[in-house]
């Protein structure tokens, strides 16, 4: 049975992540995503290719949600209280955790502040989450009967997985957002080695090789610290979560390394909050976090302080940490008002500023510069900007060192832009020979999937797959043993091992059960007769003339001097000599090389003569030769021996 | 007891001989049990097990009841050891008999296969040759030949392996397979004998001595092998090190099993090849190339485990076939090993990962381009499409060598700690191979430095170290700050071996040099305890960036100037490590002038015990002080002569410590026979004695001035002198007067010379509290010259040519030293010497020494160049090394000029009477020997030093002969002071006639030098009492 998938969300797109993946009949959601950039219906996956009837609940295995973003899991309180899913969900148990925070944030942020209709309530997010199954990793989880899912670690945020999901013998792995590189706060996806049909990849940076991350920190690093060291102010507008973390793991652990005092600020709000979290789910961190965890939870952060309106002007040097991100308003915003004027300060944006924000209009300036903060006010901005790509995706060549990694036999790209995915599925194809499709939304590819038919196998065969049966496979060797490099090179040495693919499958009597049985058993098993194929050619060898007077003729009385077993014995001293590598054995009435026979054959017409002269059977004695089909080249090199011979008495 | 174990042992009832085994262990695992309760435990186990029992597990448990009784008793090691040879040999016993058992199987089960069959497999045996290692692998002209390794036990040789090659082994087995497992275990695959076999041989390991087990190995092991039982396949594979297998027979069995289902069994077949492969050379290129591409197939395993060993036999077969290789392939096979590890170098295993990085560091041929490849992601225009043979994914049988790229980035950057350190280990080797490689290294290995983990900063800084020993650390000037923060880093070996690293770093520009030396400083400002090695570590990149320091140290030399108090205040961390960095300058200079201030090196003395410390390990503290003297005393110093000197002053150093003991024995020797002869002499010529003994005694002064050149002056030539002296007291003749003073005014020049000279080449003694004492002993010296030269009368052209030539030594000496500021005067004079000894020269007669010549020759050369003498006076030194004495013969009449003077009447108590400013004269009673009428003599009165006045003293106004005056002389003394009491020094001198020198003085007196005739007298006065 193929497995279908439905992309019902970021296809060839970054927003409102939705697939829905039907394997062996099985129907699991991943991620129920929302889109940030659309206020209409395209906000939400159109749900209703799912199901026409709107019976969510059965027509859905599960949905499983990989992270708490917004552009995966926003539309899950929808859907399930408004849509009606009551089926489980599973998520991580940091997923779990801070889930409802984001949700509630972004539901305060579309209706209380844009005005927008309540599409979900706050009772909505809460019932939703109640329906949440919360999951660890390497977790094995029976959804039903035949699906198990597992969730493996994807760094990117905190709790962010990839699920394996297996139903029968078809397995997939949707990876949701990862990064394959780790970062101080957290660690770099980790997977293991599966036998995969299908691969679900997000694919942002589709396109896009970044450089290490120690540039990237030492740049920062830098600038900061430049700044401080003159005595300037750092303001650092980031999103509430992971971000800030980050980044104040890098800069706690520069301030000790170099004895800095300046104050690091958090402003109060999510990220405190968010804090506190990380210091609970110290187990979803990084390797670094979780072994100093012993000693020193890495997010008590010592030089951090909060923040309050009060202190946006004190003296001094400093650095501020305040949301939100693209300075499109909020506390951020407000500090930057303060500070932007003075050219010893300095303003890190950390990632992207959506268009039309402060932010945005930010990193095009070149200070300085005058900047519209908002219909009235103008700022005058002449405090340095420093621009940092930090981000949690991996780019190009994480996408394929995972892939080369799972080697699935399908790949599946979503949540990218399309011209990008077109290049990476390219190389993929290319490096990997696997098929790989990006699907738009709403469109269903259809993959081929490994199925496996439970066989019952006989106890012969089983005894003789425990018996080591390896033998070695030699290549023709070369004159030239040296090996040239740039020719396609097989192993003159192969090693194989035949006996588990040593039986044969019979499908039983009831035509439902196979059994595999070892190919000794099989006669009994089928009740077959064992018919061997064999095949003869009467060959002759001529006579010298001194033979020749006495020499057989067909049809008459035979001369007593030339009986069968002195030709027979005449013949056997002769390819005796001729072939030496070979064994004959000579008892009297034949001579037998292996399964090769050779026997006088005096019959006038016999059906394995080819060439029937006449003439020449005066000179020639036909030998009949039998021999079986694996002796074949044994036998015509006898034959081809025997024609150019010439029996001689003595 | 022994009987009652026994007998439950061999009952056949169900339980008791379980409980006699518990018992047993009991028994054997307490440690109060004795040895005699030991032995006889373990010989009626031995008997039970040589009895024909028929339940295997009674077999088993005792099996491992024996290794008990060997391992956890300490005690009984003794005890045992004894026993465990009998009990070894028992053991090979029980193991034969089961051994039989086992072949008895075998044979049974070949007459049931096919009768065509067992015939053929006859045919097969007698084909091949065990004997014959190649027959090992198939190379018959079958091209689907088979070699599977199929043991056949056979106790007449130890080869008892045969090899068959015929389809019909697989029948074989099967057979085996067949007769071996009774219906009811097949499903528990552990055939009873194989498993109380493998048992006997886990039971033998454990209590054998040696690692080895030679008990009929190589076909047991094989045919246990070649069982269907795979917990004893696995637990002989991971054993197979402590079997005797030959290498060959061992490679193509576990080149085998790595094809088998169970991947316990492949990892083990892996680890095995991966050992084996590392010990062995193996001839044969075909297998080990086969089991190279069959480890690589293993890297795409779906077990950690087995990938992780699989890791390990590609780099061990790899680094086999690399190492085999020869020619251009070698290089290509390098670089598909290479980039083959590089392909699973993001394997989702840590295990793999750390394995991976460790393999890639033992990799000692990579080409540029794909060392280049790794530090970018974007494939390079020499990698692009460029592959090799081996195994990209399941189905790429071509690694690209794209792969590469990345690859230790991804290391560096990585979750683990262990990673990142490995492929901070890997770089080592792989830094080295090329420049320009090595130069990102370099900036990789900086980033690496930031890292959070004590261990991966270390590893990190190792490698540089490791290539700057190499000379491949270059480090660019953006990123030496991370460096710098490393020398802060709050863990002390970090800073170690960060301040090592920098010992050894090239700096290319000055800014660079002054923030390492300001980051050392930091350093030691924020830890004090790293004083020691942050000096060394100062001195050592100060003498390696010579001119950078120059330019640092003359930059902030005003800041090392001592504070307003006139305290130098080297408390100041700063100001220390300046100077310690300027201690290191000259020494970086080695041919060029340095600049720095001298009076930085005399700063840098104050600090000479924190600095010799920590450079203990490059120079000892003399040397140091020696050093540091020695540049702090010239105002332009030149490095370069210090140099020479220094080299000078090794070689004296080796001399010195060499001959200070050869030259006292030789000198006291040759004085010794001198001595014999001279009394001989005086036997032969007694009236002329005292002139035989000076002319010995000059002999000996002689011989001994390579001894007196090193300073040996004391005891050696000390008695002498002193006995010399005394005969002078003593000696009544005018004549013979004469020639004594002169020979010991020579004896005494030339041991003030020796003294003079040893201290100033020798600087290592050179101490500031010497240099009063040197002075003073230039002064006496010059004394004595002046007395010799003008006080004796009658000289010969050769007595004058030996006590100019001294005159010049000494010249070079008062030059060389920094207190005598009459520099221009001595050079003056030594000019006029010269000319003076021209002059005698030129009469001819005396022929010129080479130490004039050296002289002369310097002084032209100072003269010509640049340079002048006065700045270098060392240039003279070195002709000093020409210096010899000469001989001098005293037969000759010499006569010496002395003076007697006498005031009557006045002593302490008893002075003359005086008007406070009103002269007042000074009766005085002379007597004056060998002194002719043309000499000017003065009445030298000093009052107090201050003042001194001088009288000319008339001769041809007084009576008597050259040879003897007498007279009275009233010497007037103007400048009385406004004292009650006064003293005035009066003495005769001789003012030294020759044209050299002038004095200018404003008053009366002389207008020469002058020579003291007689010893000073203080006379009294006081104001008249009325």
């Amino acid at each position: 049975m193929p497995i279908e998938c439905l992309v019902l969300g970021a296809g060839q797109e970054v927003g409102k992540s939705c697939v829905v993946v039907t394997i062996n009949g099985k129907k699991i959601m991943f991620d129920c995503g929302m889109h940030l950039g659309y206020v209409d219906h395209r906000r939400y996956p159109d749900f209703s290719l799912i199901s026409k009837t709107g019976d969510f609940t059965n027509a859905l295995s599960c949905i499983i949600i990989t992270h708490y973003h917004q552009d995966h899991i926003g539309a899950l309180p929808y859907f399930t209280e408004v849509c009606g899913y009551n089926g489980p969900i599973y998520m991580t148990y940091p997923t779990k955790a801070l889930a409802p925070l984001l949700l509630e944030d972004n539901r305060k942020v579309m209706v209380d502040r844009r005005g927008e209709k309540e599409l979900f309530s706050s009772e909505n997010i809460a019932e939703c989450m109640k329906k949440v199954i919360a999951v660890d990793l390497k977790q094995t989880v029976l959804v039903d009967r035949d699906l198990q899912i597992r969730a493996y670690y994807a760094g990117h945020v905190l709790g962010a997985a990839m699920f394996y999901a297996k139903v029968g013998d078809a397995a997939i792995v949707y990876t949701g957002d990862y990064n394959m590189m780790p970062e101080r706060h957290l660690g770099a996806a980790q997977i293991d080695r599966l036998q995969l049909d299908l691969v679900i990849t997000e694919s942002t940076y589709a396109a896009t090789l970044r450089d290490s991350k120690f540039a990237r920190e030492r740049e920062f690093l830098k600038a900061v610290h430049k700044c401080v060291a003159s005595g300037g102010k750092v303001l650092i507008p980031t999103f509430g979560l992971g971000r800030p973390q980050e980044l104040c793991m890098l800069l706690e652990d520069y301030w000790e390394r170099m004895h800095l005092k300046v104050p690091i600020y958090f402003s109060a709000g999510l990220t405190i909050q968010a804090n506190m979290y990380y210091k609970v789910l110290i187990n979803w961190t990084s390797q670094k976090v979780k072994s100093t965890s012993t000693t020193r939870n890495a997010f008590d952060f010592k030089h951090v302080h909060s923040f309050d309106r009060s202190m946006i002007n004190a003296a001094g040097p400093c650095v501020l940490f305040a949301t939100p991100g693209m300075l499109n308003g909020g506390f951020s915003l407000e500090v930057f008002k303060q500070w932007a004027p003075y050219e010893q300060n300095l303003i890190i944006l950390p990632g992207y500023c959506g268009v039309g924000t402060v932010g945005h209009g930010l990193m095009s300036a070149k200070t300085p510069t005058k900047v519209k903060v908002d219909e009235s006010t103008q700022i005058d901005v002449r405090c340095q900007i420093h621009q940092m790509s930090f981000s949690a995706h991996t780019d190009k060549k994480g996408i394929m060192d995972l892939v080369k990694f799972l080697s699935p036999k399908h790949v599946i790209l979503v949540h990218g832009e399309k011209p990008k995915m077109a290049s990476l599925k390219e190389s993929i194809e290319s490096d990997f020979g696997i098929p790989c499709y990006y699907p738009a939304n709403n469109e269903t590819v259809r993959i081929p999937s490994t199925h496996y038919i439970k066989a019952d196998a006989s106890k012969e065969f089983l005894k003789s797959s425990l018996s080591p049966n390896f033998k070695f496979l030699q290549a023709t060797s070369r004159a030239d043993t040296d090996f040239i490099l740039n020719e396609r090179t097989e192993p003159l040495v192969r090693v194989c091992d035949d006996r588990v693919a040593e039986g044969a499958l019979i499908l039983q009597k009831d035509g439902q059960h196979s059994k595999i049985v070892h190919q000794n058993e099989l006669m009994v098993m089928v009740g077959g007769e064992n018919h061997e194929v064999q095949f003869a050619h009467c060959c002759p060898v001529r006579v010298s003339n001194e033979l020749k007077d006495v020499a057989l003729s067909p049809g008459e009385n035979m001369p007593p001097v030339l009986d069968k077993q002195s030709l027979l014995h005449l013949l056997y001293t002769k390819l005796s000599n001729d072939l030496q590598d070979l064994t004959i054995q000579n008892d009297g009435d034949r001579l037998q090389i292996e399964s090769f026979i050779v026997s006088v054959c005096l019959k006038e017409k016999c059906p394995h003569r080819i060439h029937v002269n006449p003439d020449s059977t005066s000179e020639a004695v036909n030998f009949c030769c039998v021999w079986s089909m694996g002796e074949e080249k044994l036998a015509w090199r006898v034959i081809s021996t025997m024609k150019n011979l010439e029996l001689k008495s003595g | 007891m022994e009987h009652l174990l026994r007998r439950n042992l061999e009952t056949s009832e169900n339980n008791s001989p379980q409980k006699a085994l518990l018992q047993a262990l009991s028994l054997i695992s307490n440690p109060s049990t004795s040895n005699s309760t030991l032995s006889s435990i373990s010989n009626t186990l031995i008997l039970t097990l040589k009895t024909p029992n028929s339940n295997p597990f009674i077999h088993h448990h005792i099996l491992r009841l024996f290794s008990l009784l060997k391992n956890p008793n300490p005690n009984l090691t003794s005890a045992l050891r004894q026993f465990s040879s009998s009990s070894t040999r028992s053991l090979a016993d029980t193991l034969a008999c089961s051994n039989i058992s086992v072949n008895d199987e075998e044979s049974t089960s070949v007459p049931s296969t096919a009768s065509t069959r067992s015939r053929a497999d006859e045919l097969a045996c007698s084909n091949v040759n065990a004997n014959d290692e190649s027959t090992l692998l198939p190379s018959t002209a079958s091209a689907s030949s088979l070699a599977g390794a199929r043991a056949i036990t056979n106790a007449d040789d130890e080869s008892t392996y045969v090899l068959s090659a015929t389809t019909s082994t697989r029948s074989l087995a099967d057979a085996r397979a067949c007769s071996n497992a009774d219906d009811e275990s097949v499903f528990v695959p552990s055939t009873t004998s194989t498993r109380s076999l493998a048992d006997a041989f886990a039971c033998l390991l454990s209590i054998s001595d040696s690692n080895n087990v030679n008990v009929n190995d190589v076909s047991t092991f094989l045919s246990l092998v070649f069982k269907p039982c795979v917990s004893v396949r696995h637990w002989l594979l991971l054993n197979v090190s402590r079997f005797e297998i030959r290498p060959s027979v061992l490679l193509t069995v576990l080149l085998g099993f790595t094809k088998d289902p169970y991947p316990d069994i492949r990892n083990v077949a892996l680890i095995g090849l991966a050992d084996l492969c590392k010990c062995v050379l193996v001839e044969d290129g075909g297998l080990i190339r086969g089991c190279y591409f069959r480890a690589v197939e293993f890297l795409f395993d779906f077990e950690d485990s087995v990938r992780c060993s699989a890791v390990r036999a590609v780099s061990a077969c790899g680094q086999l076939i690399v190492s085999s290789t020869q020619g251009r392939s070698k290089g290509g096979w390098s670089d598909a090993l290479f980039l083959q590890l590089c392909s699973v170098v993001r394997d989702m295993s840590v295990e793999v990962r750390v394995e991976v990085f460790n393999a890639l560091g033992k990799i000692e041929i990579v080409s540029e381009y794909i060392l280049l490849q790794m530090l970018y992601k974007k494939a390079s225009s020499a990698t692009n499409k460029m592959d090799f043979p081996g195994q990209y994914s399941e189905k790429l049988f071509r690694i690209p060598a794209t792969s590469a790229s990345f690859a230790f980035l991804h290391g560096l950057e990585d979750d683990f700690v262990e990673v990142r350190e490995s492929a901070c280990r890997a770089l080592r080797t792989l830094a080295i191979l090329s420049a320009e490689f090595s130069k990102e290294v370099v900036n990789l290995l900086m980033d690496a430095l930031n890292d959070d983990s004590v261990a991966v900063r270390l590893q990190a800084l190792d490698t540089m170290h490791h290539m700057a020993m190499f000379g491949h650390l270059k480090v660019q000037q953006e990123r030496l700050h991370m460096f710098l923060w490393v020398l802060l880093d709050s863990h002390s070996l970090i800073r170690c071996t960060a301040r090592k690293v920098l010992k050894l770093t090239e700096l290319p520009s000055l800014d660079m040099f002054k923030m390492c030396v300001n980051g050392l400083i930091r350093d030691l400002e924020l830890y004090p305890q790293d004083e020691a090695e942050v000096f060394s570590a100062l001195f050592m990149i100060g003498q390696n960036h010579g001119k950078f320091l120059v330019s640092l140290i003359n930059e902030v030399s005003q800041m090392i100037e001592p504070s307003s108090g006139g305290k130098l205040g080297y408390d100041n961390v700063r100001k220390a490590s300046y100077l310690v960095l300027a201690t290191s300058a000259p020494v970086s200079l080695k041919q060029r002038t340095c600049s720095i201030p001298p009076r930085i090196f005399s700063y840098a003395v104050t600090l000479l015990g924190r600095v010799s410390r920590s450079l203990a390990d490059i120079v000892d503290q003399r040397t140091l002080l020696a050093y540091l003297s020695y540049c702090s005393r010239f105002t332009f110093v030149s490095a370069s002569e210090f140099f020479k000197m220094e080299e000078q002053l090794e070689k004296g150093d080796v001399l010195l410590t060499q001959r200070r003991e050869i030259s006292k024995y030789h000198a006291g020797r040759k004085l010794q026979l001198k001595e014999a002869e001279s009394s001989h002499l005086d036997f032969q010529i007694e009236h002329n004695k005292e002139i035989n003994c000076v002319n010995i005694m000059l002999q000996v002064v002689i011989d001994i001035w390579p001894s007196l050149k090193l300073g040996l002056i004391d005891e050696v030539t000390q008695t002498r002198r002193l006995s010399l002296k005394a005969e002078l007291g003593t000696i009544s003749n005018n004549n013979h007067r004469g020639g004594l003073v002169f020979a010991l005014q020579y004896i005494d020049a030339l041991e003030r010379l020796g003294h003079l000279w040893s201290h100033l080449v020798f600087s290592k003694e050179f101490y500031f509290h010497e240099w009063g004492k040197l002075e003073c002993s230039l002064n006496k010296l010059d004394r004595c010259l002046r007395d010799m030269r003008y006080k004796l009368v009658g000289l010969t052209k050769e007595d004058n040519f030996l006590i100019l030539e001294l005159i010049i030594a000494h010249g070079i000496l008062t030059l060389c030293n920094i207190e005598t500021c009459a520099n221009k005067t001595t050079l003056k004079k030594l000019h006029s010497v010269i000319s003076c000894i021209e002059h005698i020269c030129g009469e001819g007669s005396t022929e010129s020494s080479n130490f004039l010549v050296e002289v002369q020759k310097s002084l032209s050369e100072s003269n010509t160049s640049s340079c002048p003498i006065l700045d270098n006076p060392y240039l003279l030194l070195k002709s000093l090394e020409y210096f010899t004495p000469r001989k001098v013969v005293t037969s000759r009449n010499l006569k010496y000029m002395e003076a007697e003077l006498h005031c009557q009447g006045n002593e302490f108590q008893n002075p003359l009477p005086f008007i406070s400013g009103l002269p007042v004269g000074v009766s005085l009673d002379i007597t004056l020997h060998n002194i002719s009428s043309e000499n000017m003599l003065w009445i030298k009165m000093s009052l107090e030093e201050k003042l001194t006045q001088f009288v000319f003293l008339d001769l041809h106004e007084t009576e008597g002969h050259d040879e003897l005056r007498k007279f009275t002389f009233v010497a007037p003394f103007y400048q009385t002071p406004k004292a009650n009491y006064f003293s005035l020094k009066i003495c005769i001198v001789l003012e030294c006639m020759s044209d050299d020198e002038r004095l200018c003085r404003s008053r009366g007196g002389p207008k020469h030098e002058v020579a003291h005739l007689c010893e000073e007298k203080e006379v009294y006065f006081s104001v008249e009492v009325r």
